[in-house]
């Protein structure tokens, strides 16, 4: 196998660099932790350069990009603590569409995400945190051609902004998604530690919606299943490119600050820590690109790859944000240094979408059953 | 980036798994097990022979030295094969992989086929004198001396930790020549016979086994002819970073294949029964040991692709940082879960097979103190983590 960018990937990575370096530079995230911005702007910017259309198919008005060059995306808008819908639109809302919905409905709505009209989300969880199809207690009933909604979803991401909400729910048993628009239900934000990425929870007891709404035919805990196996490998990318960034600021840092007459990453004290942060996040990172090529190429490890790579990637950020602001000193403690706007980035990738200890047994659980890793 | 490899790397994978289906020997002629690592049986130097001279033994290597000049994926998959099958490429591992790769890279070409083919052939085994009292993570302050009096050396000092040296016929040992120069520049390889006089072997056990393998060596006024010297005199240094450098791309493949060697082991006996499988600790701590091994092989073939474009490739202290601890890691959660069963040091007899070495499947306390000598030896981790920060990441000396 060739483990490594062809030559047209290593030209996008710079080109993405290039442009979130002008475009999101770490004054926007700081401006977003400050509440002085919404990261609207940037938003805008990426939809003129036809990014939410990269990695969408052609036949829904996208270009067809693969999940690789979607994953080189996704990493640097966490090594820029980018703010905006373009995680949730992307790789949540559009996967869940794609899997579930015909045709018809596919080709419409995500020709509006492809052109950014629309901003989407998914609404799966409803508190235990794992994100689990199979666990939707939340309940439709049909009322003539419309259905009443009934539950409560937790850590929507920008469910209070959202244009288009999906949403997993149980109708005569089986789990479906119903598409809700955004302004139809009642969010309550969560106070957020990465302002950059905002959760809600999101009421549904109430809340009318055409029968035309319900995408697909039959139960869809499956597809929802390969549409997260999409949403918790771009969360680990992002987790990932926060991670990257992080280090990158210690490894300059301990080869500056000088203490007792020489630069502190002399020390083997630092030495050995920037060793272990390097060594887990190259550990992500083959685990996160794994799973990418996987979602490509539509192989049947991607489910077991996306717990991996979800795992390492909370692996390397917990190493990462704990030496990483241990070794930055005072000056990373202090809300002026860019370091905390990272770190948030890289926590909050954790937190969602199952932890990394979740995984980690999903990862064991799978390959007890397949009797081989 | 894609997920398998090409069909002509595929037909070479075909071609070796044939090869071997006709020419592995009887399980019943494997009777005869290796007493250490440089004491090859009958059966399996016959069997290494066959290997040679069939163009298997180094497939990266050109015919007349046991290989086909395979290209680094045709290497790694003569690898897998290998693992699959759990065959061990050389019963004398350093021989082969070591001692006699640095005559065939620094050597003349009398010296390459008066040892190193013999070396490869296994009708002579091999040992390699690196380590000294004083001189373990410094292994360049070395202090085993060697005086040249016209057309020989005079070797006086010691040597210590010298895998199978008892059974070798040569070692292939690093002396200082030049004292009064920088360390790493008065240094010197010579191929040692081991029956000289007053060279002396003293053989002593490691803790997780009845035979020995280390050995300390004695010199003591020891001749060495001066065209045992393999480079350029004082110009050890240069063989001893160097000597792994027709295979450097592949060392991870052996961290690789024993760490999935016990992770086969230890998903067969939790899903038989043993140790507590549902124990959450225990299946978050297998998640972990999975994401190691899969770690370990993308990284590996990041490399492999790398090197294959001809780009500088720096990750193998990542790569035996990262596998031996995570050789280290897995055993001690296997030893963990098994609880008060692991306190039997009882290996069932069928738990390995008779083509790789009887250190691959022990008890797993065993297993675990013998994953030690992945994490001290070949360069301690610490010193690993050293290199990694002082040459991939930049970071000053200390």
């Amino acid at each position: 196998m060739e483990f490594e960018f062809t030559e047209d990937q290593l030209e996008l990575q710079r080109t993405v660099r290039d442009v979130l370096d002008a475009e999101a530079p770490p004054e926007l995230a700081r401006a977003v932790a400050d509440s002085e911005s919404d990261g609207r702007e940037l938003w805008d910017t990426l939809v003129g350069l036809e990014w939410p259309a990269m990695a969408l198919p052609e036949s829904a008005g996208g270009l067809g990009y693969g999940w690789v060059e979607l994953a080189i995306v996704l990493e640097e808008l966490g090594r820029h603590a980018a703010p905006g819908p373009f995680v949730a639109t992307v790789t949540q809302f559009a996967p869940l569409v794609l899997e579930t919905a015909g045709p018809e409905d596919t080709a419409a709505l995500l020709a509006d995400v492809a052109a950014g009209r629309t901003t989407g989300t998914v609404a799966v969880d409803e508190g235990a945190g794992t994100w689990d199809p199979a666990g939707v207690q939340s309940t439709a009933r049909r009322d003539g051609d419309r259905l009443v909604l009934s539950g409560t979803k937790h850590y929507v991401v920008d469910g209070a902004t959202a244009d288009e909400i999906a949403v997993a729910i149980r109708l005569d048993g089986e789990v479906r998604a119903v598409l809700v628009p955004g302004s139809s239900v009642q969010t309550d934000e969560v106070v957020p530690i990465d302002p950059g990425v905002r959760h809600s929870t999101v009421t549904l007891d109430g809340v009318r919606v055409p029968a035309d709404r319900l995408l697909g035919i039959g139960d869809a805990t499956g597809a929802v299943r390969r549409a997260l196996e999409e949403s918790v490998t771009a969360i680990a990318a992002v987790t990932l490119g926060a991670c990257q960034r992080i280090f990158d600021i210690i490894n300059a840092h301990a080869k500056e600050r000088i203490q007792f007459g020489v630069p502190i990453g002399s020390f083997q004290a630092v030495k050995h820590k920037l060793a272990d942060m390097y060594r887990d996040i190259e550990r992500a990172r083959v685990l996160v690109y794994y799973a990418a090529l996987t979602l490509a190429e539509d192989h049947p490890d991607r489910t077991l790859a996306a717990s991996m790579a979800k795992a390492a990637a909370g692996e390397a950020q917990r190493r990462c944000v704990q030496d990483g602001l241990q070794l930055a000193g005072g000056i990373g403690y202090t809300w002026e240094h860019d370091l905390h706007l990272f770190l948030r980035r890289a926590k909050v990738g954790e937190l969602h979408f199952g932890s990394a200890s979740h995984h980690r047994r999903n990862v064991a659980r799978l390959s007890l059953q397949s009797g081989t890793a | 980036m894609r997920l398998t490899y090409s069909p002509e790397v595929e037909a070479f994978r075909a071609e070796f798994s044939a090869w071997l289906d006709a020419n592995l020997p009887d399980e019943a002629a494997t009777a005869v097990r290796p007493r250490s690592s440089a004491d090859i049986p009958e059966w399996s130097r016959s069997f290494q022979r066959r290997m040679f001279d069939d163009g298997w033994l180094v497939p990266g290597y050109p015919p007349q030295f046991g290989g086909r000049n395979a290209d680094l994926y045709e290497q790694a998959v003569f690898w897998e094969e290998l693992g699959r099958r759990r065959i061990t490429q050389s019963f004398n591992p350093q021989g082969l992989g070591i001692v006699s790769a640095s005559i065939i890279t620094f050597g003349t070409d009398e010296q390459k086929h008066r040892w190193a083919v013999p070396i490869m052939r296994a009708e002579r085994t091999a040992a390699l004198g690196m380590s000294e009292p004083g001189a373990g993570s410094d292994l360049a302050g070395l202090s085993t001396r060697a005086v040249l009096h016209g057309d020989r050396f005079i070797v006086n000092g010691q040597k210590v930790w010298t895998s199978g040296a008892h059974h070798a016929d040569v070692l292939l040992a690093f002396v200082r020549t030049d004292p009064d120069v920088p360390k790493h520049k008065g240094i010197s390889a010579l191929i040692i016979e081991t029956d000289s006089p007053g060279l002396v072997r003293r053989p002593f056990r490691d803790i997780t086994r009845p035979e020995p393998d280390f050995n300390e060596v004695f010199f003591d006024d020891v001749e060495v002819p001066l065209e045992n010297l393999v480079g350029e005199l004082d110009d050890g240094w240069r063989v001893c970073t160097g000597s792994l450098a027709h295979e450097r791309e592949m060392l991870w493949i052996l961290w690789s294949q024993g760490l999935d060697r016990m992770l086969d082991d230890m998903l067969e006996q939790l899903n038989g029964g043993a140790g507590a499988a549902g124990d959450p600790v225990v299946l978050d701590g297998l998640g972990s040991s999975i994401m190691d091994s899969w770690a370990l092989r993308l990284l590996g073939q990041r490399q492999l692709a790398r090197s294959r474009r001809g780009l500088h490739v720096a990750d193998q202290s990542l790569l035996k940082l990262l596998g031996s601890e995570a050789q280290q890691k897995l055993s001690l959660l296997m030893l963990e879960a098994l609880g008060p069963a692991g306190l039997d040091r009882t290996v069932p007899p069928d738990a390995q097979s008779p083509y790789e070495s009887d250190r691959a499947a022990l008890s797993w306390a065993d297993r675990y103190f013998f994953t030690f000598a992945g994490t001290i030896s070949g360069g301690t981790s610490e010193i690993h983590r050293n290199i990694i920060a002082e040459r991939v990441l930049g970071q000053p000396r200390g």
